[in-house]
């Protein structure tokens, strides 16, 4: 592919927009505004940007626990987002939620999971769906974790994407642990091969080559959306933080840890864009801008209501 | 006597199973390595059994509780950690097909001792996935046991007596007391499953009250006896399989009032099982309907502004209560 600058700046802005949402979102939970926990996905940048562009607002998605990156470019609105991560009656899902759980109908976010595994079948039923609706426009990105790929049903529902032919791109963000346990101490089968073993068509790249997941996406996009048929993406990356917002991730070594941050995306990007004459003060403006729209997003949510209780909630 | 925490006495208990019959192991995510237990009960003991007492496990509940009981057939006494009592759900088919039934239909040649560790209860925003009480959901099934101790004392006692159950025991812990300090001997001591405590002793109305829920009605009966001359007793029923009713019924006829607080779910939950049995049984002893003060039923949301409308605290018991004076 040709150098395109328009496109790298694309990348940076969007991945920055992540990076500045999460780091937000920890100030949060820092001042004890975040209930529960949440799942940064600070260093994994690249996956969730290299493969949505590629995505329609049209196409479905089903995310992770780790998944603010795939919701704000699935086209959630920031303030939203930022409202639901702190529980404030204009979050997205009324503040109800938080952090792991949220669901956009309006851009066709069907939902997190909070429960790991549990999105491989769910995933299979909307292929199917979209295959009896003859949506033929439509596929499904359906994001999960190196971990996830241990549970049962992850073998299951690619045997059924397999036989019934669903329009899924499963993702998977391989970031190499599972919370304290390092997957290769898991399984000995790497995980892009497990879907092979369906005749899925599989590959895998660097997850911290936003460019590199680009492109293998968009083939792979190209492949689901005109054949009708399951692929899986295996991204390799990492999570320069704890697996949540408090976990200080004692079973990492400092120089394992070192190593990835040279690999940062971002900075590999604007190394790219610098390279290639792109001036400092523009690669700074769109940072400013973006600082902007994630400042306005926490005060936003800073100000909002809580909600309140009704009795309407009860089922 | 020495104070530890609930997680403190937890351990304890399973560690001396562990140095006095190899046959105790554990299974489960993050209790070895990695982060050794997420609410720390299996700290350290990694280092002290090995790989081969102490089993990480893939993300794989399904598995984990088939491989649990598997392994109880050959003899073994696996205590299973379930990271979340809400991941329960995952490993369903083994608890509800294969675990509680295997006495039964084997017609007794084979019964298993295990006991599945379930954190369970609101931590403070846990949400939907992550939070939930299910006691009542098991306590429909036969062949299961369910201990839910409400303090470090009884975690220790009642964990001894879960090993060597000889049937599934279903444990419920709640991640509000993990950190909670109590009396705890030193030497090992078995609390006997079907016999209910009195948290506290009282004569207008009896409260029963398990797990978290125990401190939360206490603090009520506090308030109750010092600004409205209301005196409760608090039962704490310790294992809701086997029902301790006697106690129960022995303390209503002293009151002839009964409400039952739970964090588990409204409909069908521990206060329809009680209440339905004394209603049934001692009716005549009542001065009025027996009250159920349990989560309202909806998915355990993340604000605290919407648990606290959930979820039964002080406030709402106190209220509760009075109504019924
Ligand atoms: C059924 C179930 N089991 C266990 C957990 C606890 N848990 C939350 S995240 C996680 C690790 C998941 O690892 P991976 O799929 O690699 O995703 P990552 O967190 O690394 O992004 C675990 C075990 C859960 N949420 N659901
Ligand atoms: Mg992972």
């Amino acid at each position: 592919m040709d150098y395109d600058q328009n496109l790298y700046l694309t990348f940076l802005e969007k991945m920055y927009l992540i990076r500045r949402f999460e780091q937000k979102v920890y100030e949060f939970a820092e001042r004890g505004l975040v209930f529960g926990s949440t799942h940064l996905e600070v260093g994994e940048e690249a996956t969730a940007v290299g493969t949505l562009l590629n995505i329609k607002r049209s196409d479905y998605m089903i995310a992770t626990h780790r998944g603010h990156g795939q919701e704000l470019l699935k086209g959630t609105d920031v303030n939203a987002m930022m409202a639901e991560m702190i529980g404030k009656a204009t979050g997205i899902c009324g503040g109800r939620v938080g952090s792991m759980h949220v669901t956009d109908a309006s851009v066709n976010n069907l939902g997190a999971q909070g429960i790991i595994g549990a999105s491989f079948p769910i995933s299979v039923g909307v292929g199917l769906a979209l295959n009896l609706l003859g949506q033929k426009d439509k596929i499904l990105i359906s994001f999960f974790g190196d971990g996830a790929t241990n549970q049962g049903n992850f073998y299951e529902s690619l045997n059924m994407a397999d036989i019934w032919k669903v329009p899924v791109f499963f993702v998977c963000v391989n970031n190499l642990y599972g919370m304290g346990t390092a997957y290769c101490s898991t399984c000995n089968i790497e995980i892009y091969k497990k879907a092979t073993f369906f005749n899925i068509k599989s590959d895998y790249c660097d997850g911290n080559d936003v460019a590199a997941v680009y492109n293998k996406s968009k083939e792979i996009i190209d492949y689901v959306r005109t054949k009708r048929l399951p692929a899986l993406l295996e991204l390799k990356t990492y999570r320069t933080i704890g697996h949540s917002a408090f976990d200080k991730h004692p079973y990492r070594t400092k120089e394992e840890i070192e190593d990835w941050k040279k690999k940062d995306p971002i900075k590999r990007t604007e190394d790219i864009l610098l390279k290639n004459g792109t001036p400092k003060e523009k690669i700074d403006k769109l940072k400013k801008r973006i600082d902007t729209t994630v400042d306005d997003a926490a005060a936003f949510a800073a100000q909002s209501p809580y909600p309140v209780y009704d009795d309407s909630l009860e089922q | 006597m020495r104070e530890i925490t609930y997680s403190e006495a937890l351990r304890e208990a399973i560690r001396s199973a562990m140095a006095k019959d190899d046959k105790v192991i554990m299974i489960g995510e993050e209790i070895g390595q990695g982060y050794a237990g997420v609410f720390g009960v299996s700290k350290g003991l990694y280092d002290e059994f090995g790989p081969k007492r102490i089993i990480d496990t893939p993300i794989a509940e399904n598995s984990i509780m088939g491989a649990a009981i598997g392994a109880s057939l050959l003899g073994f006494k696996p205590i299973v950690e379930v990271m979340f009592a809400d991941f329960i759900a995952v490993c369903f088919d083994g608890i509800l097909n294969q675990a509680a039934k295997v006495r039964f239909m084997s017609n007794g040649q084979y019964s298993l001792n295990l006991v599945v560790r379930l954190p369970g209860g609101e931590g403070s925003g846990t949400g939907p996935h992550h939070s939930q009480c299910l006691e009542s959901l098991f306590m429909a099934i036969p062949g299961l046991k369910i201990a839910n101790p409400s303090n470090p004392y009884d975690a220790k006692g009642l964990m001894s007596s879960a090993i060597y159950a000889n049937d599934p025991v279903l444990f419920f812990e709640h991640k509000k007391l993990y950190k909670t300090k109590g009396d705890v001997p030193q030497e090992d001591y078995a609390i006997p499953f079907g016999k209910a405590g009195i948290a506290r002793a009282g004569k207008d109305i009896t409260i029963v009250a398990h797990s978290y829920m125990v401190s939360v009605a206490l603090a009520a009966a506090d308030e109750l006896y010092e600004k409205h001359n209301i005196d409760a007793e608090v039962i704490d029923p310790k294992t809701l399989v086997p029902l301790d009713m006697q106690t129960i019924a022995e303390s209503v006829k002293k009151t002839s009032r009964l409400a039952v607080v739970e964090e588990t779910y409204l409909r069908a939950g521990v206060g329809s099982e009680i209440g339905s049995i004394v209603s049934e049984r001692y009716m005549d002893w009542l001065d009025c309907p027996i009250k159920k003060i349990a989560s309202r039923n909806v998915p355990i949301p993340m604000p605290a502004s919407l648990v606290g409308e959930v979820i039964p605290d002080k406030k709402r018991v106190v209220k509760e209560i009075r109504e019924m004076f």
